[in-house]
């Protein structure tokens, strides 16, 4: 376990990535709609579900065939506990955009995938009085084991990591319409408070997000909470939601999606601009440096 | 009688350089060795080529720097990579502890920086040989070594005079005749001739009018080229003696014996590295018992023995 221990500058910068990842050939047993054109799909892992936390991700490859050719890179939605409350099976989330997606929604129990991970660095585990997740659609899939995480439901990862319950945890969950609402039961029965806006109005707030977002930090603050944010979804919202924390100096940390190849640092594809302590900034892969970072480092 | 598959010798002379076993992995689609170890047994491998260096940092192409086609997929890059300086300073260190030879791939704008860095980085500990990458569609300057049969001559000669370590020519399929260019590496004194890397090609969406990947044009890898990379090795086979390293959509065991049989004495695991990170391993269990299979007792009984004769 030491390959990674010798990393040199800006190399693999998350200490507890890789050396846990591994690939599996592994069983669905559940693949069922979470709402429009959104799934969730479950299948036993116990190796992945033991060691994965909040914000980390897994690459999923339909194992027959060339065509889709690349695995998927795709967060973890939450784990699965055993009848003994041990984690043995993984929930991934996902959208249907594209062939690899829609072929993967035609899976069914039984169905074989290729998985490896677990990938990335994670959401930070530092304490805070108010947690406010920000998602706009298929975003809020990095929310759920976070959210479970910090309302002190569950724990992730081996060992264990600490994470001290917060007082709140919400999710300000932005969506086109109704129909895209996907998962809301679940977050509540994870303890999370759930506010939701949507573009027509037909579901929550009509509006964008950010100005749930506005609302329950004025609310934080008037019952005199520490706040961290953390955010993820299509990009000009994330930049939104970086601007406003910067403005009301609140941290906040944002989940990248990029388009990768392989996810384990090999391909250099999934690149964003990160800025570097000189001022300027530097070409970095999302996979191994993120998909986590601190909102103020991204150059959008 | 058919040979054992446990006393099968694997090893492979390439030129000046002798490898342990026949399957390597490619430059570029193997990080620096390091982000790979939790899935293959480094050690075990034929060869690692590392991700081209160049003598001055490079920030690399603009997003997005890979798309998935048909059975493919399309990179542009643009050789993002420290320098040779934080290369050797960040990466050569762990790469000489992983047990297998590590082949430094290279790239410059010009002759003088290949042969700097060749000199620089032949004197390296834990270097065994050195690819000059004459051949990537997504930066100028390096791909013109490969386009051109006398400037290729050239530039090995010059990098063979350079230093010590074994040299490889990696040769790019974007030209009218691949043979030709790889006799200008045979005759500069190449150990060895590597081909293929990536096919230009271009990937556009219709409904916005823009190109998908951020540099417009990429290099096509994967399964989609494999052909055309079987075609290129037969050729060159047929062209010159120097040893070939066969790249381009090799996946399966299946893949290296098609490539043994065109001419190459090795092989290079390239964009199937992105999509089963512990292919190298796979097919390095399965190779033994294919040798055995056709009684062959080591790995040059197969090499170039495709047979051409009218069908029965």
């Amino acid at each position: 376990m030491s390959n990674c221990s010798t990393t040199g500058p800006g190399e693999l910068a998350a200490s507890f990535y890789a050396d846990a990842a591994r690939q599996h050939r592994v069983t669905i047993t559940e693949n069922v709609p979470l709402a429009r054109d959104t799934w969730r799909v479950r299948f036993e892992c116990p190796a992945i579900a033991r060691t994965v936390v909040p914000g980390q991700f897994l690459m999923l490859r339909l194992p027959a065939g060339n065509d889709p050719l690349l695995a998927r890179p795709l967060a973890l939605y939450d784990t699965v506990l055993d009848a003994k409350g041990q984690p043995t099976g993984v929930d991934v989330a996902y959208l249907v955009v594209g062939k690899m997606t829609a072929r993967l929604s035609e899976l069914r129990a039984g169905d074989e995938l290729d998985v490896w991970g677990p990938l990335g660095n994670g959401f930070a585990a530092e304490p805070v009085d108010h947690l406010v997740m920000v998602a706009g659609g298929i975003g809020q899939t990095p929310f759920l084991a976070l959210g479970r995480e910090y309302a002190g439901r569950r724990r992730y990862g081996n060992p264990p990591r600490s994470v001290v319950p917060a007082k709140a945890v919400t999710l300000c969950y932005g969506v086109r319409t109704v129909d895209y609402l996907a998962g809301e039961q679940d977050f509540a029965a994870a303890g999370v408070e759930v506010r939701v806006t949507s573009n027509d109005g037909s579901v929550g707030r009509q509006g964008l997000v950010t100005a749930e977002v506005d609302a329950v930090l004025d609310e934080a603050a008037a019952a005199g909470h520490s706040v961290r944010l953390v955010c993820c979804g299509p990009e000009p919202m994330m930049e939104a939601v970086a601007e406003l924390a910067a403005a009301r100096q609140v941290a906040c940390q944002v989940s990248l999606e990029t388009p990768m190849a392989c996810g384990i640092g090999a391909c250099f594809s999934c690149v964003v601009k990160v800025r570097q302590p000189e001022g300027d900034w530097d070409y970095k892969r999302t996979c191994v440096e993120g998909p986590v970072f601190d909102a103020e480092k991204i150059v959008w | 009688m058919t040979a054992a598959a446990t006393d099968i010798d694997l090893s492979v002379p390439l030129g000046r350089l002798r490898l342990p076993n026949p399957v390597l992995v490619a430059s570029g689609t193997f990080g620096y060795a390091r982000e790979m170890a939790p899935f293959v047994d480094l050690a075990r491998l034929g060869g690692i080529l590392p991700k081209t260096v160049t003598r001055q940092p490079r920030q690399g192409n603009a997003p997005w720097r890979t798309i998935e086609t048909p059975a493919g997929m399309l990179n542009s890059i643009g050789l993002d990579n420290d320098g040779v300086d934080a290369f050797a300073a960040n990466h050569l260190p762990y790469l000489a502890t992983v047990g297998c030879p590590i082949i430094v791939s290279i790239a410059g704008r010009d002759e003088a920086e290949f042969v700097e860095m060749a000199a620089m980085l032949g004197e390296q500990p834990g270097v065994a040989a050195i690819e000059l990458n004459i051949s990537c569609p997504n930066v100028s300057g390096g791909i013109d070594f490969g386009t051109n049969a006398s400037s290729c001559e050239s530039l090995v000669k010059a990098c063979r005079s350079a230093t010590p370590a074994p040299i490889l020519a990696k040769l790019t399929p974007n030209v009218t005749s691949i043979a030709e260019v790889a006799k200008g590496a045979e005759a500069g004194g190449a150990d060895a001739i590597s081909l293929i890397n990536t096919v230009q090609g271009m990937a556009i969406d219709w409904r916005r009018r823009r190109p998908m990947l951020g540099n417009v044009i990429g290099g096509l890898s994967g399964p989609a080229i494999k052909p055309i990379a079987l075609r290129c090795v037969y050729q060159v086979a047929q062209a010159v003696k120097t040893p070939l390293v066969g790249i381009g959509g090799i996946a399966t065991i299946d893949d290296v014996m098609e490539f043994l049989v065109a001419g190459a004495s090795a092989v290079q695991l390239g964009t199937v590295n992105f999509y089963n990170p512990t292919a190298a391993a796979t097919v390095l269990d399965a190779l033994p018992k294919a040798l055995a299979d056709v009684d062959a007792t080591c790995v040059a009984d197969v090499v170039g023995t495709l047979q051409i004769s009218p069908r029965d």
